[in-house]
């Protein structure tokens, strides 16, 4: 292969390398900017991650969608599930569907298996793309704790997420309703 | 010529005297191959060694430009990790294109920008991830970087990045396999070192690149058959291991001419190796028991393309063995091979011989004699050709063997005892027998 076409070749999957890269950059602060906000209540705990560094890693208390009776998904499928807030002002998830709502706040996510409960309602289970906070190596291990304690009902935790589009993007990471680093140097003395 | 060929001339020169004296060609060509090849393997250490600092500098700085990241610098706002995140990546493009267009005939330059670029692609995705807390778990992170990193081999002639690629997505599906995930998409992106593994073989196949490749490589497809497998048909894996390790060792065999250290021929290597364990394994009833189609998996659970990606591995690499030793090994040269090659019709008997009558002791019975006999037929061979490491490896089979035998609770001590005197005896008998030919010999060759 003469020098001309592969240096051709070689320009393209540079493009496509800084494509992945720059464009996940453009999706989330797309989200982040022009997004509507959504808060979630979590129960987090914290490892690394050899590439990406510490994070607390994040669990939801429940994750699963109510499905209507005419719902017919396999597990793997993409389902489109529009957020909601609940009495307390946290976010819940709407009901699934199968097509994309005309509102902007939704999330696109795949479904899990559909169940139905003791009560005959019919739910989709789903994971929530929400699973990590990155954070500083040495704050992280701190926050983890913070949010540990949360688990015990003495803290509340949360994030606050940003959803535009089917994409939804972290914001902010929650203790007791103060950002995790204020709430982190507030509380310095205590440790 | 490639700088790494250096065994060839080695060998060319030393085959040279032989062919002046028989006439093949005569002193003028033999002194003039001789300055040729003097000039030409004059930098060709010194050039090694340079491309080989060159991969483990880029390793250490990419690697290095990775911990920085990952540290994640809060302070800086979002918009300049963002650009952080390109930069590194963005620079050693640059860097790359440079060299497809001044450096591309020195393979320093190449392996070691190619190496530095493969790390940036890896730091920029993960930067981008950590800065917006997206990109999921570290599966989905070693998928999107294995994918970024599939073009690069061929495109940029690099074997380093080839073998990053292959390490990178065999821990993608040790990951993904953890998780439950599919992996099939794992079989067609490997196939992407195929046209860089062509084009080394041929510019230099007894080169060192061509060398580290092959090792990547096996290591590589030793994993994955693993991985890869559905275990549908409890099993299987037993038919598909036998014909790798016997394609291997078929391969590595046609593929060497003899004058190459141990590090050369890594797929004879791994084979063997690899051909010994798992023979240890199945020498035992466990392993044999409950497979074959009437333990069939039913359950939905069990992905279908998959499965019979299984399938096509179980017949496909046992046949591919048995015609590669067919066409490349030569009866007489090789037979020490093709006795090694033997577990192939072995397998193709036992497994569905067990399978029908669910009897665990064929298998293992047939495995242990077969250790037993290609484990005597090696010792027998390096005899022959006074070859020590090959004696050792005959050794090493038997020894393994019987120590196995020792503490393998499955058959009675009264058994074991009587069986381990006869095969005393018999190698008593054994020596007695090959020092008196040995000594025959001597005197007939005086």
């Amino acid at each position: 292969m003469n020098r001309s076409l592969r240096l051709a070749l070689f320009v393209v999957v540079a493009l496509v390398q800084l494509a992945v890269a720059g464009g996940a950059i453009v999706k989330s602060e797309l989200a982040l900017r022009t997004g509507e906000a959504f808060r979630f209540r979590i129960q987090p705990v914290d490892p690394v991650d050899a590439f990406r560094g510490r994070y607390v890693a994040i669990r939801f208390a429940v994750e699963r969608a109510p499905a209507t009776d005419d719902l017919e998904v396999r597990s793997g499928e993409t389902i489109y599930v529009p957020l909601d807030v609940d009495a307390d002002g946290y976010a819940a998830l709407g009901q699934a569907k199968t097509d994309r709502p005309r509102r902007s706040s939704y999330l696109r996510l795949r479904a899990g298996v559909v169940s139905p409960d003791e009560e005959g309602n019919r739910w989709v289970w789903v994971a929530l793309p929400f699973r990590r906070y990155y954070m500083d190596e040495d704050r992280a291990p701190d926050a983890e704790r913070a949010v540990w304690a949360g688990r015990r009902g003495q803290r509340e935790a949360s994030i606050s997420v940003r959803v535009r589009n089917g994409v939804g993007v972290i914001e902010e990471l929650y203790i007791d309703d103060v950002p995790i680093h204020q709430w982190l140097a507030e509380n310095a003395q205590d440790r | 010529m490639a700088i790494m060929g250096r065994l060839s001339i080695r060998w060319l020169l030393g085959e040279l005297p032989k062919l002046e004296a028989e006439g093949v060609i005569d002193s003028g060509v033999a002194e003039r191959l001789r300055a040729y090849y003097a000039d030409k393997t004059l930098g060709a250490g010194r050039r090694l060694v340079v491309a080989i600092f060159a991969v483990f500098g880029a390793l250490l700085i990419g690697g290095g430009v990775i911990l920085l990241l990952a540290h994640n610098w809060e302070a800086f706002g979002r918009g300049t990790r963002a650009a952080i995140a390109l930069v590194p990546l963005v620079a050693s493009q640059v860097l790359v294109g440079w060299v497809l267009i001044k450096k591309s005939g020195s393979t320093a330059w190449r392996e070691g920008t190619a190496t530095l670029l493969a790390l940036t692609v890896a730091a920029a995705i993960a930067l981008v991830d950590q800065t917006y807390h997206t990109g999921g778990d570290l599966e989905s992170f070693l998928w999107r970087w294995s994918l970024l990193l599939a073009p690069l081999p061929w495109l940029l002639n690099s074997t380093a990045v080839a073998m990053l690629f292959l390490a990178a997505l065999t821990w993608w599906a040790g990951a993904a396999k953890v998780e439950g995930s599919q992996i099939l998409m794992m079989w067609p992106l490997a196939a992407a070192v195929i046209p860089h593994l062509i084009h080394v073989m041929r510019s230099d196949r007894r080169g060192l690149r061509a060398a580290n490749l092959q090792w990547a490589i096996a290591l590589f497809l030793c994993v994955a058959a693993g991985l890869g497998l559905e275990n549908r048909v409890p099993g299987l894996w037993i038919v598909v291991y036998v014909g790798l390790f016997a394609l291997m060792i078929t391969v590595g065999a046609a593929n060497h001419r003899g004058e190459e250290g141990l590090w050369r021929r890594p797929l004879e290597f791994v084979g063997i190796t690899g051909s010994v364990i798992l023979w240890l394994v199945l020498s035992f009833d466990e392993p044999w028991r409950n497979i074959g189609w009437k333990h069939i998996h039913t359950t939905e659970r069990f992905h279908e393309v998959s499965s019979w990606v299984d399938v096509v591995l179980a017949v496909g690499l046992p046949l591919a063995a048995i015609v590669a030793m067919a066409l490349l090994l030569d009866r007489g040269r090789h037979c020490l091979y093709l006795m090694w090659g033997l577990a192939v019709p072995l397998v193709a008997v036992v497994w569905p011989l067990t399978a029908t009558t669910d009897s665990r002791w064929i298998g293992a019975i047939a495995f242990t004699v077969l250790l037993f006999v290609v484990g005597i037929a090696t010792i027998a061979e390096g005899v022959r050709r006074q070859h020590l490491g090959v004696v050792n490896l005959g050794m090493f089979v038997v020894a393994m063997l019987v120590v196995v035998r020792f503490f393998d609770s499955g058959f009675g001590f009264i058994l074991k005892g009587f069986a381990f005197i006869l095969v005393g005896i018999g190698f008593l008998v054994a020596n007695v027998v090959l020092s008196r030919s040995l000594r025959a010999a001597e005197k007939e060759a005086k």
